[in-house]
Order: structure tokens, then C-alpha cells, then sequence
């Protein structure tokens, strides 16, 4: 259940333009603010959780720790790339981002990400 | 009757809109040509509709709720998400679709024998459908049948169950009572591994690429279920390389021959597949 919520939060930012600013500009309020919303009469099926451990990579952009809850590869590099794009693009560059996204995930080889 | 007239695999890659524009750069020459190849083919042989076979990256489908297969009833699609369009620099895309060929496909009523499909009318086609239309049918003129083949959410249907998918869609074809012509275009990776260790740095596998190509090369249907029934083997060679399943499916549908035309390109991305089967 919990590498589900960590791909739903993932969505959650990532799908759209707004979120992603949203996130970047202040990731443990916009975690906060996720965890308060959902799961209303009207949306029955919108549960939001998120483990202590989780909420922590969410705040602090650690895309290593996510990839060892258990995030989906795919979608956890297109939210590395969305929510980095502002260092990449003024900063150190986007190989340079693969090369740190990389080296974070690939001591830990082969993580069972299905939820 | 309807005729399966062409079918034809190729890469969905969405790094290529950016970095494949004129002065097309030299690595990527073999692609932008390859398209260019199944484009003409697609012109040459007169479709009147095309049915696409991909797998949605989890923009549509999610594991809320994750067909194994979902086939497209609506008479539009939009193209394209706007996180494709932010980090892709995708086109945003507005598709036709083909209502009474895909009622031939998934059936009306009732589902057919072979395959249980999963029906969605109203649905906004990712990248895996959107980057093949775009460079094999730029005008986005013919109408389509969207076919969404789990493979990047795992459990992904057995190889065998998409080697059903491609016969089923040939059977349909043949069975549907109208003078077409029909095309089936399906996307899909060799071994690639988005988001994993091995991302972004060529081919995670290979010895899958060289085997993968050959099973298409020598219309060896065996050898692709025989190898892909074991999806350890296919997770092995990377995250999100089960989609090569999409081309068996285009292998099945097309009786196992071998394909006409085999291109699997190297560049700065991992290994491009281009399977071309052509009836002119």
C-alpha cells in the first residue's frame, strides 16, 4: 500500500505545471497540504498516507530515498527531472542530474517497486 | 473485406522531439531515416484507419484502477499530457477515432473470446501513441483505434496474452465486413531501463536487443514467447523494457512471418526498434 501512495503523491505533483511550482516552492507545506486534502464523501476513493520515512523524501527532494520505498522508476525520474528543473536549467545542467539521480539509485540495483 | 494491410513497430522515445529537428545530428540520422521509411510505407499502402497498440505511462491509467488492456471507443482523442509538453517539449495532438472499427475490435455486447478489454471513451492519449502518429502520419489525417497494453505496471499481462491481442486484431480486421484497408501501428522499447540503474546510459542489455531483433528478423514467434514468458528475464534488461511486448504483438498479428524491414539503431538513447510489415 505505502509504494502506492508514494507513486500517487508523485503524480499528484508531477502531472502538472502548477503542482510542480507549488511543490518546489516549499515541498513540506505542499506534502502537508496533500495529506490534509482527499478522501471526502464526494471522492470516496481518494485516501492520502504517507510514512514518516516518506513524508521526509518528499520534503527534502530525496529521490535516492524514494527510489528505495519503493517509487515506480519511471515515474520517479520524470518527478526528479520536474522538481530539479531549476537547478538543471540555471545550474549544473541536465547529464549532470542523471549522473546524481544515478549514482543514488544504482548501489541499491534492483528494488521491488511493485505495490 | 477488411485487410491488415501494414504493420509496423517503432520507438516512442519523446527525448527525440527536441533533439531530432534539423540539422537532424548524426547519431540520429538512422532514426529520423527509419521514421521516414515507415511514414512512406504507411502513404504507400492507402490505410483508411490505423489501430495503435501502446502502453500509457501512467498518465491515464494508474494503479487506482490498471487495465490490462483498455481499447478506445470515443470519437476524438486528445493528444498529449502537460507534463509531456514541459519536459518533453511535446505538441499538444487531436486524433480521430474509428468507433465502428474499434466495436469490431472490442465487441459491442459482448466481449470477444480471445481477449477481455477494458473500454474507455474518453481518454488523453500519453506519448507511447502521440510520438509514433506524429512521425509516421504528421498530417494525423487517418482515424484511429487506441489499444493501451499494460506493460509498465506491473502484474503486465503474459507474452502470451499479447501474442492473443495481435491474432485478435488481425481476426477482427478480417471478419469486419467493409472494404478498408487498416494498418496496425504499435510502439514500444527494447531493452531500456527509464528511471533505473542503468538510465540513460545506452542499452541496459544488449544481448536482449541482439536477441529481440532476431525473433523479428527471422519471424521467430517462438523464440519471443519462449524467452518473454519469463518476465524476470525482461525486467533484468530494464524497467520499462516489457513494452518490447507491444511487437509481439505486431509479430503475432502479422502470423509470425518474418518482418519485411529491421532497423534497431544505436544512439545517445538506447536502442531504437523499427520493424516494418508491408503488403505493397
Amino acid at each position: 500500500m505505502s509504494a502506492y501512495m508514494v507513486d500517487k503523491f508523485i503524480r499528484a505533483v508531477e502531472l502538472g505545471d502548477a503542482t510542480v511550482a507549488e511543490y518546489v516552492a516549499d515541498p513540506p507545506a505542499f506534502v502537508e497540504r496533500w495529506l490534509a486534502g482527499g478522501g471526502t464523501p464526494a471522492a470516496p476513493a481518494d485516501d492520502r498516507v504517507l510514512t514518516d520515512a516518506e513524508q521526509a523524501a518528499f520534503a527534502e527532494r530525496d529521490f535516492g530515498a524514494l527510489y528505495a520505498l519503493g517509487a515506480h522508476p519511471y515515474l520517479l525520474w520524470h518527478f526528479t527531472e520536474a522538481v530539479y528543473e531549476h537547478e538543471y536549467t540555471e545550474g549544473f545542467g541536465w547529464r549532470e542530474l542523471v549522473e546524481r539521480y544515478r549514482a543514488a539509485v544504482a548501489p541499491q540495483g534492483l528494488v521491488d517497486y511493485i505495490p | 473485406m477488411a485487410e491488415l494491410a501494414l504493420a509496423a513497430v517503432t520507438p516512442h522515445n519523446p527525448l527525440l522531439w527536441r533533439a531530432m529537428t534539423d540539422p537532424v545530428p548524426d547519431d540520429l540520422r538512422p532514426i529520423a531515416a527509419d521514421f521516414a521509411r515507415i511514414r512512406e510505407a504507411v502513404a504507400a499502402h492507402e490505410l483508411d484507419a490505423l489501430v495503435v497498440i501502446g502502453t500509457d505511462h501512467l498518465r491515464q491509467f494508474f494503479y487506482d484502477n490498471s487495465p490490462a488492456f483498455a481499447i478506445g471507443k470515443a470519437e476524438a482523442y486528445h493528444g498529449t499530457w502537460e507534463n509531456e509538453v514541459r519536459t518533453f517539449g511535446m505538441e499538444y495532438a487531436e486524433v480521430t477515432g474509428h468507433r465502428a472499427l474499434a466495436d469490431r475490435i472490442a465487441g459491442r455486447s459482448v466481449q470477444p473470446d480471445a481477449i477481455d478489454f477494458s473500454v474507455s471513451l474518453e481518454w488523453r492519449l500519453d506519448h507511447a501513441f502521440v510520438i509514433p502518429l506524429q512521425y509516421v502520419r504528421p498530417e494525423l489525417d487517418l482515424p484511429i483505434v487506441p489499444i493501451h497494453a499494460n506493460a509498465s505496471m506491473p502484474p503486465v499481462p503474459s507474452v502470451r496474452r499479447f501474442v492473443a491481442l495481435g491474432e485478435h486484431v488481425r481476426r477482427a480486421i478480417e471478419e469486419w465486413d467493409v472494404d478498408a484497408r487498416v494498418g496496425l501501428l504499435t510502439s514500444g522499447h527494447m531493452a531500456n531501463d527509464v528511471g533505473g540503474p542503468r538510465t540513460f546510459a545506452g542499452s541496459p542489455d544488449p544481448g536482449f536487443d541482439a536477441a529481440a531483433t532476431a525473433w523479428m528478423r527471422d519471424g521467430d514467434l517462438d523464440g519471443a514467447i519462449r524467452v518473454c514468458s519469463d518476465v524476470d528475464r525482461l525486467t533484468a534488461a530494464g524497467s520499462m523494457t516489457s513494452q518490447y511486448l507491444n511487437a509481439v504483438a505486431a509479430l503475432a498479428a502479422m502470423g509470425g512471418r518474418a518482418a519485411d524491414f529491421v532497423d534497431v539503431p544505436e544512439s545517445r538513447f538506447s536502442t531504437s526498434p523499427f520493424f516494418l510489415w508491408s503488403t505493397r
